[in-house]
């Protein structure tokens, strides 16, 4: 009983009045802990804006319908996400003239176009717009595959296929579209 | 020092709590969302088009009234039609045209002759009205016309109205070759 009671005491008091003790040598755990947060980030578009320059053509058979425009890479470098399942939804608005006035019979106010997304999951995020000739419904989405582990890359976003609705003529002016790459976990990836 | 030492431990947790707060804050979340813009441009530009038919002249075949040598009054001839023509944007349709003149006959006839001969060139399905120039009149105002949007379609061209220059008691000096011309220009307005 004496040898008990002696350890027990030991046993409360040591942690407590570890420097009251006569030895010189004390141990205590404290446990550490954090968390990481899921977190995603895309690199800044490079180069941006994409100016795809004079789109008809001014001589030959096509005077006027839209030039044969070769495609265009935009890299979003050093993209990554920390998580598993995560996938890239793209977002494309065709090129529409900036001048608001209703287009006329045999012209087309806007140029369709390809944007590819590549080099994060097993696909590419892949959507085509749609626009009408008159510049109606510009806008298209889509979501790509699941990248299955977290992941850092250069995203490459690929412009490409540019059409005008119904090959009509290209209404003068400057026109302007817009891509937004989004990138996020699978479950919010298709909003 | 127990107390001590608990009382650090959870001033530590507060601060960690806090700048985790901050760091959450400043950072965007698990989506990240770029955009860019994609632009480009096409040039305002006009195609005049192509003649349909059998060629680009208006062949009014004899002028005149053989029994009084006067200029017929019946003269007439198909209208042109020029396709596939197109302007990008605003334009303006402009018609120009020079007399028939007689082509060998190039002094200046004898009292009571005229080796010349005005009519009026009309172009129309550009414009709500058509430009029209005649060959006659010291000024044309009507010969330019715009049109305030893109436009792709025929323009019909046509010649009428012919009168002799000098008075229609003009008699036209005998000549194988009268001729003029008639030019449409489409051009973008400014």
């Amino acid at each position: 009983m004496k040898r008990l009671a002696l350890t027990l005491l030991a046993a409360v008091a040591l942690p407590g009045i570890a420097h009251a003790q006569a030895t010189d040598t004390a141990t205590a755990d404290v446990g550490v802990s954090g968390t990481v947060a899921k977190l995603c980030m895309l690199g800044t578009p490079t180069p941006a804006p994409v100016d795809v320059g004079q789109m008809a053509n001014t001589s030959g058979a096509r005077v006027g319908k839209i030039a044969v425009i070769a495609p265009r890479t935009v890299t979003l470098p050093g993209s990554f996400c920390n998580f598993a399942g995560s996938a890239i939804t793209v977002t494309a608005t065709a090129l529409v003239s900036n001048d608001a006035s209703a287009v006329e019979p045999g012209f087309a106010k806007a140029v369709n176009y390809t944007a590819d997304v590549t080099n994060w999951a097993a696909g590419s995020a892949t959507v085509t717009t749609a626009a009408t000739a008159g510049g109606g419904s510009p806008t298209a989405s889509a979501t790509g595959p699941t990248q299955p582990a977290p992941k850092v890359a250069d995203l490459d976003v690929t412009l490409s296929n540019f059409t005008a609705p119904s090959d009509f003529l290209l209404t003068a002016g400057a026109y302007s579209g817009l891509v937004v790459v989004k990138l996020g976990p699978v479950a919010s990836g298709g909003e | 020092m127990t107390h001590n030492l608990k009382r650090l431990a959870a001033l530590s947790a507060a601060a960690v709590a806090i700048a985790w707060s901050g760091a959450a804050a400043a950072q965007s979340s698990d989506t990240d969302t770029k955009n860019f813009a994609v632009v480009g441009n096409v040039p305002a530009m006009c195609v005049g088009g192509t003649i349909a038919g059998t060629g680009g002249t208006f062949d009014m075949g004899v002028l005149i009234d053989i029994n009084t040598g006067l200029l017929r009054t019946d003269l007439a001839a198909p209208p042109k039609v020029l396709s596939g023509s197109f302007c990008s944007a605003r334009s303006t349709i402009t018609v120009n045209a020079t007399p028939m003149a007689a082509q060998t006959f190039t002094s200046t006839p004898p009292a009571g002759f005229s080796r010349v001969v005005d009519y009026t060139a009309t172009a129309s399905g550009w414009t709500t009205t058509p430009a029209a120039f005649a060959t006659g009149a010291g000024s044309n105002p009507a010969a330019v016309q715009t049109r305030a949007t893109a436009f792709s379609g025929d323009i019909t061209v046509s010649v009428g109205s012919f009168s002799t220059n000098g008075g229609a008691t003009q008699r036209l000096v005998a000549d194988t070759n009268y001729q003029g011309n008639v030019t449409v220009t489409l051009a973008v307005a400014s």
